[in-house]
């Protein structure tokens, strides 16, 4: 099957298994290195806090492959993958909610402060068993995974496709965020979940702790590349771009696209929920916010920036934007929006394939076909 | 049963007391003769309020309150403001304005000027709380006699809403004079009020019987006060019989008043479907008829409120004060031709390159709603714009039964249906609205026609952005004005396309009013958040059974 | 023939038709309306097994429809299509149908434009259809095998790695007939396979279809006369959703009312 994933992967080749070889070396072992055992003050010395933020790309990088294989594979554009990774997160930060304990400000060992502060007198059954980090890993997985198999066959069985789907996805993260943003919700309402100590007896605030987290999600990330990479390689994987390309035809040939589309939706969901929960402890609250559309509309320029249809691609954007949206917001954080606006604007209009697209025709040498079709196409 | 909301209950409160004020003002001039006669017996009551105790204070002002003189109006105010003084040197009593170390002094009966003096010649009658309300109570009073309609009928508000020992007496004879039927009706109202705390069970029970005719929902909790128990554990309504003629009374009204309720319910759910709907019809337009996906339709809404905005201050600075309510009328054209122009500059620049990618237009015009933002946020400022609501769009519709609508809630309904109608009457019998239904029909045929495909794109979206600038400018007048307005609308905006069917502009319209409607009617039930929630879920199953929205086109063409 | 053209049978009450034992596809008074337009109208249509029949009729005349019916794309309002023996097709969606053995070559041919010919062919393939059955397959030397000589068959070996969307408008048809084959159907739905094809093309794919047609059954659709008398099967005339006339094309061709519906108007 060597011409398929060829041109599946251009990364496939032995080239592509060195970069990541490579990658891979600088994240687990570089990086941690140059933080923990280089001096403070030496040029070499990687802070704390770059080793944190690297682990948040790591999460978002995570994150972007769960979109990746559902829109850049199967073509199901979701605009509410915030609520997967959210829903996570919010797992993830109840297990670490109920570590504390009664260290919190009101130190009531039962029930976290905003429940005191609700006057509430006992814990919400929904909140059982998150005292076990067991229960709660076992939580960032299905309740993502849950939520979208429920929506995900709604959807897919009345063939609610293309931009309906993106509209109705849309509106879920939308309903969820204003549910969530109630106090009443028992989720901390605006504030969201904060101020956590420890997670399985690791103090959060100890550097060590935050290097440890940061591996933890270069390894996370790494196997979930690897699933992906099962996923689109497999037949399933073929099947998921002749749904892309056409849906209704795939049916007579006896597929059942339902399931299809149910399978990776859900599968990605449950990747976005694992990103969410390491995202969570690295950077210490999870709230509302992380629900609201926009923020699930701007996962997909990660995706289309990288280069959409590659999974390596989905990695590159995640990094690029969200590296430029820390140097952009710390020194014009006006000229952000119009950044972003305008990255939205340009890679839909003249690099639908992204960045990994404008690499492929930069090496063989098409990059100026490409131009001069694309200008051609433009007079028309 | 919730109102209204506290601003509009506020509003409605402020506007009902400046009338109160000016037309007590006017009582003067408005007053019988006879009642102007005897003026010792008058300069004798008001030299009463000149008294040592409250207690004499308090029986001068009844005396000027059943004496019914309209010159005591002046003295009253006064008194109440602490402008009221007894002059030393005659024992009369004066009003007195300071005028830097003097006072010029007036006379309160005849409004003459009565000299000057100074502090040390005056002696300040100092009222306290009680006796203002107490004067309010008789100002109140004075005005029932009034020869104005419109006086009389905030005059008999004011006794039945703070009632005096004399009240009851007042009503009466005010009743016996009363000619026009719905004062007296009120009058009627606030008599068996007031008879509800007599001594004679027969006259209570009588009371109880017109009371529950009525749909306020003061009265309500006015009998219903009558079904407690005192502290001694004894009823407050002693005779059990009127008890439960109360009772029954009660769940009288408490049926009307479920009536009202329904009709708030519907009558704000018609308020926010029409609000829906403006924010939708443009996308009807662009996503319905072109099947554009524009996720900055929003920024539309949001650029035409920001020309409202510049409009208004353009007026202020340039146009006389009288025609300065008349900003809003200039904004509608102002906002319709900015808001197509952002539409032209982005169809041509952007979505024309994008057709039959509409995941692609999707992001895209999501990119452009992200600079529209920024670009607002960068020229006026991140904070909200005040946006004044003219005055002929001010105030508020009592409806009764407690439920009272705010003006401009019902201008927003008339004038979304009038654009609702000017859009389908455009789309159907303009010869552009022929052509753009040609193309969007078959594109290809269209162009074999000679028909400029091209340009008719650009017109259609910019027809569809213009129209969500006006329903910017409507919106202006009931939602803060910041760069994010859009934001708050795209989401129900789209669901109301959706749910109504893709390329239906009745389907919008339905859509609109009833995803309205049902939000109201699931707010009381669930709570205003909950209730936006429940009705998210609603329409994602509701897309189960019809997956194309209410009024879905049929055929190959909506197969896409 | 059990029947030539029952158009005129009604819809309360179904006359019982003789249906022969061992008939593969069955229509009985299917209509079906858009939009008050009646695209099929109490439809009637018996292929026995192991049949080739071509359908003819003028534009709208309700064959792409009949289609549609038969592989569940569309439901008929009223009537029967009963698939083999006592198979319903009426209730089951396009999937199961697939899978009971019926192919559909489409009027507009699509195949997958981002996938090569290859894994076009390789998606056709007889196999498991679950999806946990395609997370794990793995190409068996004798598939590829298959899929290859399939290649062979429809003459796109040379561009076996080349996608579907690049080819030419008479390749692709070629491709989706193979994908057609490969399915391994009983029963084969093709609607205008010869559409945009040379003369050539046209000549070198009845003889395909005549092969096929040895150990298949075969519905095929097409306006191109000469090529239906190519076939040389038994031709159904469908006329504003029903059947007109059926026989041999010269018995057809003699039919007055066919005449007057491809010649008056
Ligand atoms: N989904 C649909 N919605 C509306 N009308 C339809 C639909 N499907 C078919 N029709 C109508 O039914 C009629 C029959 O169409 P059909 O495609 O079956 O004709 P046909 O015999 O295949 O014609 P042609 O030879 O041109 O392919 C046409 O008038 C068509 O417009
Ligand atoms: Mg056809």
């Amino acid at each position: 099957m060597g011409p398929i994933s060829r041109r599946l992967f251009a990364l496939e080749s032995r080239s592509g298994w060195i970069a990541i070889a490579i990658l891979l070396v600088i994240g687990l072992f570089i990086v941690p290195a140059l933080n923990l055992m280089v001096p403070e003050g030496s040029l070499f010395h990687i802070s704390t806090f770059w080793v944190a933020t690297l682990g948040k790309y790591l999460c978002f990088a995570i994150l972007a492959l769960a979109l990746d294989l559902i829109w850049g594979y199967a073509g199901i554009l979701s605009l509410g993958h915030g609520a997967f990774f959210g829903l996570g997160g919010y797992a993830m930060g109840m297990y670490m909610m109920r570590q504390i304990g009664d260290r919190s400000v009101y130190g009531n060992p039962d029930l976290p402060d905003f429940m005191v502060f609700l006057n509430w007198d006992s814990l919400p059954w929904y909140w059982w068993g998150f005292d076990q980090f067991w229960f709660a890993a076992l939580m960032v997985v299905l309740v993502p995974g849950l939520l979208a198999f429920v929506f995900g066959w709604l959807a897919f069985r009345s063939r609610i496709t293309g931009v309906y789907f993106s509209i109705i996805s849309q509106a879920m993260v939308f309903a969820i965020m204003l549910a969530f943003f109630r106090n009443e919700t028992g989720f901390g309402g605006n504030n969201g979940l904060t101020d956590f100590k420890d997670i399985l007896g690791f103090n959060l605030s100890q550097d060590s702790t935050k290097v440890g987290l940061y591996v933890v999600t270069t390894i996370a990330l790494l196997l979930v590349y690897m699933i992906c990479r099962a996923v689109v390689s497999s037949k399933l994987g073929r099947l998921l771009i002749a749904v892309r390309d056409a849906e209704s035809r795939v049916r007579f040939l006896g597929y059942s696209v339902t399931n299809a589309k149910l399978f990776v939706f859900t599968l990605s969901a449950v990747l976005a929920g694992v990103a969410g929960a390491l995202y969570v402890p690295q950077v210490g609250i999870i709230n509302p916010g992380e629900f609201t559309p926009a923020k699930s509309i701007e996962m997909a320029i990660w995706v289309a920036v990288g280069g959409r249809g590659t999974l390596f691609g989905a990695i590159v954007g995640a990094f690029t934007i969200n590296g430029a949206r820390t140097y952009l917001t710390g020194v014009a954080p006006e000229v952000w929006l119009f950044f972003l606006g305008a990255l939205f604007i340009l890679v839909t209009l003249v690099m639908p394939q992204g960045l990994v697209g404008v690499y492929r025709s930069i090496r063989s040498g098409e990059l100026k076909d490409a131009i001069r079709r694309r200008i051609q196409r433009v007079d028309v | 049963m919730s109102v209204t909301n506290n601003a509009d209950a506020s509003r409605m409160r402020t506007v009902f007391f400046s009338i109160l004020f000016v037309l007590l003002s006017l009582l003067a001039f408005s007053f019988p003769a006879h009642a102007q006669q005897n003026d010792a017996a008058l300069n004798a009551a008001l030299s009463d309020l000149n008294a040592r105790s409250f207690k004499a204070k308090t029986a001068a002002v009844q005396a000027l309150g059943v004496y019914g003189d309209a010159r005591a109006v002046a003295a009253l105010e006064a008194l109440s403001e602490g402008r009221l003084y007894g002059r030393k040197s005659d024992k009369s009593v004066v009003i007195a304005e300071r005028d830097g170390k003097i006072y010029r002094l007036t006379d309160p009966a005849t409004g003459v000027s009565a000299g000057e003096a100074t502090s040390r010649e005056l002696k300040k009658i100092i009222a306290n709380n009680k006796l203002r309300g107490l004067i309010r109570g008789v100002l109140g009073q004075l005005a029932l006699s009034s020869s104005d309609s419109e006086l009389r009928r905030a005059a008999v508000e004011n006794v039945i809403s703070s009632p005096t020992g004399g009240s009851l007496a007042l009503l009466k004879s005010a009743r016996d004079r009363e000619t026009e039927d719905d004062i007296r009706a009120r009058l009627e109202t606030g008599i068996a009020t007031l008879e509800l705390g007599s001594d004679d069970p027969a006259l209570r029970r009588a009371a109880v019987d017109r009371l529950a005719d009525g749909n306020d929902p003061e009265i309500k909790s006015l009998l219903e006060r009558r079904l407690l128990k005192n502290a001694d554990g004894s009823f407050v309504e002693s005779d059990a019989q009127v008890r439960a003629e109360v009772q029954e009374a009660v769940s009288r009204i408490n049926d009307r008043l479920a009536l009202f309720g329904l009709a708030e319910d519907l009558i704000f759910g018609i308020s926010l479907g029409s609000v829906l709907l403006l924010a939708a019809i443009g996308l009807a337009v662009t996503f319905g008829v072109m099947g554009v996906i524009n996720m900055a339709h929003g920024e539309m809404i949001m650029l035409g409120a920001y020309t409202t905005f510049v409009v208004q201050e353009v007026f202020r600075v340039t146009m006389p004060a009288e025609a300065f309510g008349f900003y809003l009328l200039a904004a509608i054209p102002a906002a319709f031709l900015v808001a197509a122009t952002f539409g032209i500059l982005i169809e041509r620049g952007c979505i024309r390159f994008l057709y039959g990618r509409p995941l692609e237009t999707l992001l895209a015009t999501w990119g452009v709603s992200l600079i529209l933002q920024q670009m607002v946020r960068s020229l006026f400022g991140a904070n909200n714009r005040e946006v004044a609501n003219p005055d002929w769009i001010s105030g508020a519709i009592s409806i009764g039964g407690g439920v009272s609508v705010t003006v401009s809630r019902v201008y927003i309904v008339i004038f979304c249906l009038v654009v609702v109608a000017a859009l389908a009457a455009f789309i159907r019998y303009s010869r552009f609205g022929l052509q753009m239904r040609a193309v969007t029909q078959n594109r290809g045929m269209a162009s074999a026609m000679g028909i400029r495909t091209g340009q008719v794109d650009a017109l259609t979206f910019a027809l569809g952005s213009g129209i969500a600038g006006v329903a910017g400018v409507a919106l202006s007048q009931i939602s803060n004005v910041s760069p994010n307005l859009g934001q708050n609308f795209i989401v129900d905006s789209f669901m109301v396309v959706v749910f109504g069917g893709v390329g239906s502009l009745w389907g919008t319209i339905v859509g609109a009013f009833g995803l309205g409607i049902v939000n109201k009617f699931l707010e009381p039930v669930s709570g205003a958040i909950l209730g936006k929630v429940v009705v998210l879920v609603i329409i994602i199953l509701f897309i189960q059974k019809r997956p194309r929205g209410l009024f879905a086109l049929k055929g190959r063409a909506a197969e896409g | 023939m059990p029947f030539a053209g029952g158009f005129n049978v009604s819809m309360s009450e179904p006359v019982p038709l003789n249906k022969p034992a061992q008939s593969i596809l069955y229509l009985e008074g299917v209509s079906v309306s858009f939009d008050g337009f009646k695209a099929l109208n109490s439809l009637n249509l018996i292929i026995r097994r192991g049949e080739m029949r071509a359908i003819i009729g003028p534009n709208g005349a309700g064959k792409t429809t009949m289609m549609d019916i038969v592989t569940g794309k569309t439901r008929p309002d009223t009537g029967r299509v009963l698939f083999g023996e006592d198979t319903n097709l009426t209730h089951l969606d396009e999937a199961e149908i697939a899978n009971l053995g019926i192919g559909r070559k489409f009027q507009k041919p699509t195949v997958f434009e981002s996938l090569t010919v290859f894994e076009n062919l390789y998606l056709a393939l007889k196999s498991g259809r679950r999806i946990r059955e395609t997370l794990f397959a793995r190409m068996r030397g004798e598939q590829q095998a298959r899929i290859e000589s399939y290649l062979e068959t429809i003459r796109l070996t040379e561009r076996r790695d080349d996608l579907g969307g690049d080819l030419s408008h008479g390749q692709k048809q070629w491709l989706e007939i193979g994908m057609l084959l490969a399915q391994e159907p009983e029963l084969m739905l093709l609607d205008e396979p010869v559409a945009g094809m040379s003369d050539a093309e046209t000549e070198q794919t009845a003889i395909l279809l005549e092969e096929i047609s040895r150990d298949h059954s075969l519905v095929v659709v097409e306006h191109d006369m000469e090529f239906v008398r190519d076939l040389d099967c038994v031709v159904s005339v469908l006329h504003e959703g029903s059947v007109i006339a059926e026989g041999s094309m010269d018995v057809v061709q003699a039919d007055p009312r066919v005449i007057e519906v491809y010649l008056g108007r």
